[in-house]
């Protein structure tokens, strides 16, 4: 899979839920790109870097999210 | 003079034991006096308010940390935890605290002129104060702001050619044991095991595609000073395939009474004279040594490792010649059905440095396949063993069974025999049945 | 403060960007002795408490003397560790998997001067900075996690618990009268990041009070789906909730379900957990990790609660007194604290620790809990 095909399906995928929630497990991930974990995860890796995704953690657990949503950076004042 | 009183914390600094409290304060007035005039980038009288919220959490009873999503540098799934004080009134110079991992070098040996570089730079960009070490292994660097993160970064790797470690869903920093550097009871060389491994899986290790954490710990021998069969999702511990070397000579020096047992462990108390029969041959688990006319044998093949003779008498005893380690799996702290011990999945294996561990390697990555594929979301391992069964592991990491991965076998028959495993399949004619059994 | 840049481009963050190095290369650290015997050590012996001597084939010597550290440790304090490495173990130094920090010379003869100095270095408060002991069948030092130093879930202290307890066993962190190692660990809230579930003595902080639900902001700072799938009991549901004539979306916790783990803090800080009164110390016994003897085991809770009496912990200090004291006094030579337990029965344990059991102390969490029940005719009256 091309990095803009990739691009097209994640935004399009996790804007359809950011109603919901901002935040993905890297599993969701590689099953919006129908592909198996070591594939989806250089595309994936790429996304960050492109600044299209960007990472989340609990501290123990990690997750994605389009760069920029969600509620928690504004409640922390570092937006 | 102190920013906030603190009068229940005063109460740790008297006894013997390092008082943390007395170190803070120590930090607290470094910064106040400024002697070599750093132009510190976070608040100076940081520390000062991380005692000032410490003695409120002493007073209520309570935390005062907000936890927060940043996880690191840019390109990277961990490394940095985000901490956000709950009073940040009150405590403006902790109001932003986050803690940076960076990884520790295998076997935790410094030259003071990499601890001292390390020091000044974390005196500019954070709070100076430090955990030397976290549980997983990392140094920790306690309290920082969310601009000095990357400015950190940038000089920890451009002038002291240093690596963040590992947070979130990624591989964690691996950690050894002392191992060959100084320990007799080694059986492979730990530290350049886990440096190979930690930079061989450095994209596993700062971006997350795993489930959950995964942790990597080396230990020499079955003595497991790094806890890795309890504390990692694969541990590697040393181990051997032939026999226990002794030497006579010194057994007898020991039986004399010249050696101290247990290299001196027990020279706190008067335990009596050292009696080989009772402290040594009955206490073997396996009872596979005798020692009888000033002969001490030990009858190899009945033996389990223990390492119990080894280290009661380490100038008498050594492992075999034949070295390698037992790769266990599955290990991890209780949370959520209950804690597991490592699990035995590969008996022995050389541990083969001119190949760069290929062997090893291998079921490494076998292991990471199944569980990036079958593992659910925040599932360990361990728990995703538990789930589909040691079978299915040893299907995805295609090794033999055999009677060593058990403690014991199966005490129900509910066996699910797969298709191809029953003589004629499973697709019958019921027709051909009723021909011989009436409807 | 004038902002100082790194050379980072903020703009740019892939310029001259050095990533995936890893850690210094262990080599680089090695002090000389180290570096020229490694895998070539022949014995070792523990000369005094904190004290070792390692002998190589080549006859060559490692003193090594072990000092007690608190993690929590700030670069003042690291400086001055550096100071002494300079000035008798030319520039090297480690530490220990359980926080202690080793000094090392290449001859007897620059031992004494060493322990000299490490002993006379004390804190303005009056406290030890380096601690010689932590060896062999006595009690080192106590691994643990942050506390209130720095966690959002913990429910105590680990710096403080940490001090108090080893003050309170100072005597046995710098003498060998033990029956064995004694291995203690802190662990501030049951996600145990200090993995202390197979020590001999593990001090774990517990909550007992379900979160309390911040209905008026939950909305604004968190994502309910996210906080749902946070709990590991399935404790949360999504509810609408009425707040002065508006409806708000936020979360109601079905508390008979909650574990206590604050995983869903984590996710969302409307749902705060922590309690003076809720919050408190389980401790737990007879754990171990070696394979010497005996297989590894876990820590089983024996104390289901103590408050936290803070600055000083007396009750939990006690508690650690009393059971080091029978076990040492009743426990046979090499036997780990948990196989002395086993070997006696926890009926007798119990009897001769004259702690309390009561019925917190019977499994009652899934599966495993049938295995620790007693399934024979053979216990002590």
């Amino acid at each position: 899979m091309e990095i803009a095909e990739a691009k097209e399906k994640i935004v399009e995928a996790l804007t359809k839920k950011s109603k919901s929630k901002s935040k993905f497990y890297f599993n969701d991930l590689s099953e919006i790109l129908e592909l198996k974990p070591r594939e989806a995860k250089k595309l994936i890796s790429k996304l960050v870097e492109d600044e299209v995704l960007e990472y989340w953690s609990s501290g123990s657990t990690t997750m994605y999210g389009l760069k920029g949503t969600g509620k928690q950076a504004a409640a922390e004042h570092e937006d | 003079m102190a920013k906030h009183k603190t009068p229940l914390l005063d109460q740790l600094e008297s006894g013997p034991w390092p008082s943390f409290v007395s170190d803070l304060k120590q930090e607290a007035a470094a910064r106040a006096k400024n002697e070599k005039n750093v132009e510190y980038q976070i608040s100076q009288d940081v520390v000062e308010d991380l005692l000032g919220v410490l003695e409120l959490s002493y007073k209520d009873g309570t935390t005062h940390w907000k936890h927060g999503g940043i996880v690191g540098v840019f390109g990277y799934g961990g490394g940095v935890i985000g901490r956000y004080c709950d009073q940040p009134g009150l405590f403006p110079g902790v109001a932003h605290f986050h803690t940076i991992r960076v990884a520790q070098p295998a076997g935790k040996f410094y030259t003071t002129e990499y601890l001292k570089q390390l020091c000044d730079l974390w005196d500019l960009r954070g709070s100076g104060l430090t955990n030397m070490h976290g549980s997983t292994g990392d140094i920790i660097l306690l309290g920082t702001t969310t601009p000095q993160i990357e400015e950190f970064f940038f000089e920890l790797t451009h002038n002291m050619n240093q690596d963040l470690g590992g947070s979130g869903s990624n591989l964690r920093t691996p950690a050894d044991c002392i191992g060959q550097a100084r320990c007799e009871f080694a059986c492979y060389d730990t530290q350049d095991l886990c440096h190979t491994l930690t930079n061989d899986y450095q994209d596993e290790l700062h971006r997350p595609a795993f489930p959950y954490k995964f942790k990597f710990k080396f230990d020499g021998c079955p003595n497991c000073c790094v806890a890795s069969i309890a504390r990692s999702d694969m541990s590697f511990i040393g181990t051997w395939k032939d026999d226990i070397r002794i030497d006579q000579d010194a057994v007898a020096g020991y039986v004399k009474g010249e050696f101290k047992p247990n290299a001196g462990a027990h020279s706190g108390r008067d335990w009596g004279a050292f009696d080989i029969q009772k402290e040594v041959i009955a206490l073997c688990p396996t009872e596979c040594m005798k020692y009888e006319n000033g002969k001490l044998e030990i009858d190899n093949k009945e033996c389990t490792r223990c390492m119990h003779c080894i280290n009661v008498m380490p100038r008498a005893l050594k492992p075999g010649k034949e070295t390698g380690l037992s790769i266990l799996v599955g290990a991890k702290a209780p949370i959520l059905d209950g804690a597991q011990m490592g699990s035995l999945l590969v008996p022995f294996v050389e541990v083969n440095k001119e190949n760069g561990y290929e062997e090893i390697k291998e079921v490494v990555e076998a292991i990471w396949d199944w569980w990036m594929e079958e593992g659910k979301n925040r599932e360990r391992l361990g728990e995703l063993m538990k789930r589909q069964g040691f079978q299915k592991m040893l299907e995805a990491t295609n090794i033999k069974p055999v009677a060593q991965h058990v403690q014991e076998p199966r005490t129900n028959p509910y066996i699910f025999w797969k298709e191809e495993e029953v003589e004629g399949g499973w697709e019958r004619d019921v027709n051909e049945f009723r021909k011989n059994h009436l409807r | 403060m004038a902002f100082i840049s790194s050379g980072y481009n903020p703009d740019k963050p892939m310029e001259n960007r050095i990533t995936d190095i890893g850690p210094r290369h262990y080599e680089e650290f090695y002090p000389e002795v180290i570096k020229k015997n490694k895998g070539k050590w022949l014995y070792h012996e523990i000369l005094k408490p904190g004290v070792l001597v390692h002998v190589a084939e080549s006859g060559d010597e490692v003193y090594t003397v072990r000092v007690g550290g608190a993690r929590l440790m700030s670069i003042t304090h690291i400086r001055e560790i550096c100071e002494i490495a300079d000035k008798h173990c030319d520039g090297h130094l480690r530490f220990t998997t359980r926080n202690n920090i080793e000094f090392m010379v290449d001859d007897k003869s620059k031992v004494d001067a060493l322990i000299k100095d490490l002993e006379a270095r004390k804190f303005d408060g009056g406290s030890f900075k380096f601690p010689v002991g932590g060896t062999g069948a006595g009690i080192t030092n106590i691994v643990h996690t942050q506390g209130w130093v720095h966690c959002h879930t913990p429910a105590t202290d680990a710096s403080g618990p940490v001090k108090a307890a080893m003050d309170e066993l100072f005597t046995d962190f710098q003498s060998m009268r033990m029956p064995a190692h004694v291995r203690i660990a802190l662990g501030c809230c049951l996600n145990m990041c200090g993995a202390v579930h197979c020590s001999d003595i593990a001090i774990l902080g517990y909550h007992r009070k379900p979160p309390m639900v911040d209905h008026a902001y939950l909305d604004k700072t968190c994502e309910v789906p996210l906080a749902i799938a946070a709990c590991p009991t399935a404790a949360l549901k999504p509810k609408k909730v009425d707040l002065d004539g508006t409806t708000v979306n936020s979360i109601e916790v079905n508390k008979e379900r909650c574990m206590f783990c604050g995983n869903c803090y984590t996710m969302c800080p409307s749902l705060p957990l922590s309690d003076k009164e809720g919050d408190g110390i389980v401790l737990m016994v007879g754990g171990k990790v070696s394979n010497r003897i005996s297989a590894p085991k876990f820590s089983k809770v024996v104390v289901s609660f103590i408050p936290n009496e803070t600055p000083r912990w007396p009750s939990m200090t006690a508690q650690l007194r009393n059971i080091v004291e029978t076990y040492a006094k009743d426990a046979r030579k090499y036997e780990r604290l948990g196989e002395w337990a086993e070997r006696i029965g926890w009926e007798r344990f119990f009897d001769k620790t004259g702690l309390e059991f009561s019925h917190h102390l019977i499994d009652d969490f899934r599966d495993p809990a049938y295995y620790t029940w007693r399934q024979t005719t053979n216990f002590k009256f």
